[in-house]
């Protein structure tokens, strides 16, 4: 897998330091399974986020909470669950929310050669996965906030370019593009939206209304 | 009091692992629970809701020690993921999207990750230094962005940035410290 498009590294900071919600955090952490380089950026942003917190102020504890927390050492303690080796096309962060088997989702036809299934929304940040069949694509709209998409199987053109597996498309307001699916297996992706999307025409304003656009 | 060094701390976590020794988590306890009560107030939290978190935290390295590997982290650095996960947890109770580093379905996979990976603890007392070193402007925007937990478009209408200043200001202050790393993706 050969990945040419990349998070913004302000959007990688803000998952190592916490600051991303979970739709944005999964999103990440589904690209970061793909992709080494990025583990590394994050990498180093923990180690930066450990820096800082080596080097805050201390702020007293009381004075019972060692013996409080040693009273409690010998509490019996969750297993620690290792991740087990799947043989799966579904990222892990992934897994938590649609299991193992990207082919079992139960998708929502959008219309003819497009679906949905909704994963979660925070803070009015929604992250959903999208299924286009070839050929099949979003009508043109632009954004009232940012887009990010990372693809999953498949690939997708837009005006800005072919985005394949494990590649995240990042688009800002001022993009207008219409997103299609390439020929070949059908193109899945994750996409994460921090505004509804502004779709040019009457029927896709209806329909990127009733799905939640 | 002199604080107890990088290496000390990672060894006490490495002894907690292998023999459940106390002592060292009492090393590991005194430095680290005022520090995370810190970092937890810091980000909003109520002084008696840090206190319990900060005890969760410690309790966490406790049970946790067989997963540290100072190859990869240091110990500030790992009890900080810790600190940060259940604040998520506890504070905003969303589901924290995470990966384990040893996940053998990691691609490319982990197995090679390890085997060319730099010495972290080595790299993150360069890392120290550079943060250390970097323009004021930047360093600022590095430290809000882990005590602030603010998006960076709300953090750059504080300083009355433009957000694209914000965001290069951060790829700036990344790529310096990745050099520091010695890491060239």
């Amino acid at each position: 897998m050969s990945i040419a498009h990349h998070p913004g590294e302000e959007l990688l900071l803000s998952y190592a330091s916490g600051a991303a919600n979970e739709a944005v955090a999964l999103l990440v952490a589904s690209h970061l399974a793909l992709c080494r380089q990025c583990r590394l950026v994050v990498a180093s942003s923990e180690a930066a986020g450990g820096s800082l917190l080596e080097d805050i102020p201390p702020v007293a504890m009381s004075a019972q909470a060692y013996q409080s927390v040693l009273s409690r050492l010998d509490e019996p303690a969750a297993a620690i669950v290792r991740s087990a080796h799947l043989d799966s096309s579904v990222p892990a962060p992934l897994r938590a929310y649609i299991g193992n088997d990207i082919d079992g989702i139960a998708w929502r036809p959008i219309v003819s050669g497009l679906a949905h299934y909704p994963l979660v929304t925070r803070d009015g940040v929604r992250a959903r996965l999208i299924r286009a069949e070839p050929g099949a694509g979003v009508a043109p709209h632009t954004h009232r906030g940012e887009e990010w998409t990372l693809v999953l199987t498949g690939s997708f053109s837009d005006v800005t370019g072919r985005y394949g597996p494990g590649d995240v498309q990042t688009t800002t307001p001022d993009i207008e593009h219409q997103p299609t699916a390439d020929p070949g297996p059908a193109c899945i992706n994750l996409a994460v939206t921090d505004a509804p999307l502004v779709f040019r025409g009457f029927l896709p304003k209806l329909v990127g209304k009733m799905f939640g656009f | 009091m002199t604080l107890p060094s990088v290496d000390r701390l990672n060894a006490a976590i490495c002894a907690i692992a292998a023999t459940r020794d106390r002592a060292a988590f009492q090393i590991v306890f005194d430095h680290f629970a005022p520090r995370v009560k810190s970092y937890l107030v810091r980000l909003g939290a109520s002084a008696p809701l840090a206190e319990d978190l900060a005890q969760e935290a410690l309790l966490t390295v406790w049970r946790k020690a067989a997963l540290f590997d100072p190859a990869r982290a240091s110990a500030s650095t790992w009890i900080f993921t810790i600190a940060r996960n259940l604040r998520i947890d506890a504070i905003r109770r969303e589901r924290r999207p995470d990966l384990d580093p040893n996940d053998p379905s990691l691609q490319p996979e982990a197995e090679r990750d390890a085997g060319d990976s730099l010495d972290w603890g080595k790299a993150e007392d360069r890392l120290r230094t550079a943060l250390a070193a970097l323009p004021k402007e930047q360093a600022e925007i590095i430290s809000l962005s882990f005590l602030a937990e603010k998006p960076h478009s709300a953090i750059a209408a504080e300083l009355g940035l433009p957000l694209g200043t914000v965001k290069s200001r951060i790829r700036l202050a990344m790529a310096r410290l990745r050099l520091a790393l010695g890491d060239s993706p």
